[in-house]
């Protein structure tokens, strides 16, 4: 029997394979070990330049793949690799006494506090870039720059930077076991791309696999075994048998309406970022678009975009779902945290709680939403459909009332043109902000429907940053804290009779879909994926045992708990139904 | 010694790719080059150094004092200035 250490879910999937570490610090006998080999400042100079060469060739590569945001990252690195300042600090402090390694790593660690204190967070987020770059430099100093995995391995590491994620060659990356990151870590959205396991948050592992030679991954279950034995290995081979054989009878399900066993409906939709992702929504067999989101229009311009050019892209929408899938266009959630030059957004100190979203309406922006509201009335005239629209960041009901003046007096303008318009427009609101959750019966009542946003409805009410691999057992949505707000929204909903959808990352588990169709949420929205696994998981279940496993959620005492539960009642079902 | 102060008007600012381009023009002469944050009211900074340049924080509508001191200060003021008229290559937003 191998160890086992258990860390949190990342990206679904099993692998089994050699260990690949990856050690950022490198340890402290390495450390003295090359203190005592030739000139220090030489060395570190030497090591510098092997650096910036390592990150331009890195630069090319990921170039040469169509990937040019990437390669501006590493070039910029390549630069700070050799940068004056950077190399004098590392220096000096060699010249004091210290040891290479450690001098590169504090000096890059003070030119990232430095950074990281601007406002602007762009250039905060390079704090992180340059601490990669010391640690890249130290590597070299220790000898260690080739330790690239030379066979597909599992990657063992406290957290994966980019610059590394980056050079293992395709198909050399079986799986990604963190003891640090959190579940929006850059290598956990690798993985869920690359379509591979990852585990985040497993206390206790780089320590523990320091001599392992193999690992087996269960990204489902967030089980890392280290050194697994013949019935490790018998099991986690039953287990990615089972889970192939799951995903491909889930496959089968697909062109079916979402329901519950015994035939409760529940609408599976995709979240969309472009028109274009509208083909792969609609073979996953999504009934519509729960959330279409429209930054991409908004974001990387000079200037706001135009009327005409949005509806082209809205209309482009409606044209792929046509009139019986409907598709839920996002009002621009844009704000402080991303730099867009033609709103002049000041910088704020917390721009998730700043002028965003709806927000910017009163702040000099109104003209950006009536400009989109236009352009949905205009293109769903075009397309023939009844155009679906929700405002993010909702929080009183005057935004509320805003929203539906903003439509309206889009509307109008439209009508003044002689453009064809449809008769209506389905106005929700977003439920993300807990003040909106608490006076969701007096928000029923303006508007259509609602969405509840559940990863930022969770930032909000467990005060804890998504992005912040600290708080990770402050970010599962599944805490009771957040579930008993979600339970409110749906109470306030079922007393004006509107629908309530969910487009957060919790529709999109499996677990997290149960809990919510038990919570009586009407509406799952998820990538397209994930639609898969909701529907056969919802297939499963019946609506008595959603309502007993919601109860005892409400009822649990932490986010585990209800998550063990959900895991309960989705293992009964483990061994797919015959479609 | 050589100054000039410059109105930054592209949209980034001196981040990223602006930044660089500023740094490497900077290092192509022998001149000791440095760059203030007149806006922010930064610490002169080493203009030939990338971290010293993204540290002083300077985006859209900052003014920026560059001096140079050395053998070539003339030429590298003009090269500087040169590449704030064109708005280091990105163009700017009326």
């Amino acid at each position: 029997m191998g160890t086992r250490i258990a860390g949190r879910p990342g990206a679904a999937g099993v692998a089994v394979g050699p260990v690949w570490r990856y050690n950022a610090g490198g340890t402290a006998e390495a450390q003295r070990k090359t203190a005592a080999v030739g000139d220090p400042g030489e060395a570190l100079h030497a090591a510098a330049v092997e650096a910036a060469s390592q990150l331009e060739a890195l630069a090319g590569r990921v170039r040469d793949l169509g990937r040019p945001d990437e390669a501006g990252i590493f070039e910029a690195q390549a630069m700070m690799a050799t940068d004056p300042e950077l190399l004098d600090e590392a220096v000096a402090r060699v010249q004091a006494g210290e040891e290479p390694v450690s001098a590169v790593r504090a000096a890059a660690d003070a030119a990232g506090a430095i950074l990281a204190a601007l406002p602007d967070e762009l250039l905060a987020a390079r704090a992180a870039d340059v601490r990669d770059v010391g640690a890249r430099i130290a590597r070299i100093l220790l000898g260690e720059e080739m330790d690239l995995p030379g066979v597909p391995s599992v990657a063992v590491a406290d957290d994966l930077p980019p610059s590394v994620a980056a050079e293992i060659p395709p198909g050399f990356l079986l799986g990604v076991a963190l003891e640090g990151g959190s579940i929006t870590a850059h290598a956990v959205i690798l993985a869920r791309g690359l379509g591979i396991p990852a585990i985040v948050g497993a206390k206790g592992l780089t320590r523990a696999a320091a001599s392992a030679t193999s690992v087996a991954v269960d990204g489902g279950s967030g089980e890392i075994v280290l050194d697994p034995g013949p019935d490790d290995l018998a099991e986690f081979s039953a287990r990615a048998a089972a889970l192939g054989e799951s995903r491909r009878a889930a496959a089968a399900l697909r062109g079916r309406p979402g329901a519950t066993a015994d035939g409760e409906r529940v609408a599976l939709l995709a979240n969309i970022g472009s028109p274009e992702d509208a083909p792969r929504a609609l073979d996953a067999g999504a009934e519509g678009v729960g959330l279409f989101r429209t930054e991409f229009l908004f974001m990387k311009r000079q200037t706001a975009p135009a009327e005409a050019e949005q509806a082209a892209a809205y209309s482009a929408a409606f044209s792929a779902f046509g009139p019986d899938r409907p598709v839920v266009v996002r009002l621009a959630d844009i704000g402080g945290d991303k730099a867009i030059p033609y709103l002049d957004l000041p910088a704020e100190a917390n721009p998730f709680l700043g002028v965003r979203a709806i927000r910017l309406a009163a702040h000099g922006s109104r003209e950006l939403l009536l400009t989109q509201l236009r352009a949905i009335w205009r293109a769903a005239g075009r397309a023939g459909v009844t155009p679906h629209v929700m405002a993010p960041m909702v929080t009183t009901l005057d935004d509320a009332r805003l929203l539906l003046e903003l439509r309206d007096e889009a509307r109008a303008d439209v009508a003044a043109t002689g453009n064809p318009l449809p008769e209506r427009m389905v106005t929700g609101v977003m439920v993300e902000v807990p003040a909106a959750a608490i006076l969701a019966p007096e928000l029923a009542r303006l508007v259509d429907f609602f969405s509840i946003g559940t990863n930022d409805l969770t930032q909000y009410t467990m005060a804890a940053d998504r992005g912040n691999p600290a708080l990770g057992h402050l970010q599962d949505a599944l805490h009771p804290a957040v579930l008993r707000l979600i339970r409110d929204v749906v109470t306030g909903a079922d007393e004006s009779h509107i629908p309530v959808a969910v487009c957060g990352e919790l529709a999109g588990d499996p677990a997290g879909a149960l809990v919510l169709v038990g919570l009586g949420v009407d509406e799952l929205s998820a990538d397209a994926g994930s639609l898969d696994g909701i529907r056969a998981a919802l297939a499963g279940v019946t609506r008595a045992e959603l309502d007993d496993l919601a109860g005892r959620a409400l009822a649990a005492g932490d986010a585990e708990t209800v998550r063990a539960m959900a895991g309960a009642l989705l293992g009964r079902h483990d061994r797919p139904a015959a479609p | 010694m050589q100054v000039a102060e410059l109105d930054i008007r592209n949209p980034s600012g001196l981040h990223a790719r602006p930044a660089a381009t500023f740094v490497k023009t900077a290092a192509a002469f022998r001149s000791k080059v440095s760059i203030e944050n007149l806006t922010r009211g930064s610490k002169p900074a080493n203009a030939k150094s990338l971290l010293g340049v993204l540290a002083c924080g300077v985006e859209k509508g900052h003014r920026i004092l560059v001096s140079a001191e050395g053998e070539d200060e003339v030429a590298a003021i003009e090269a500087v200035r040169k590449l704030a008229d064109g708005d280091f290559g990105e163009a700017a937003k009326g």
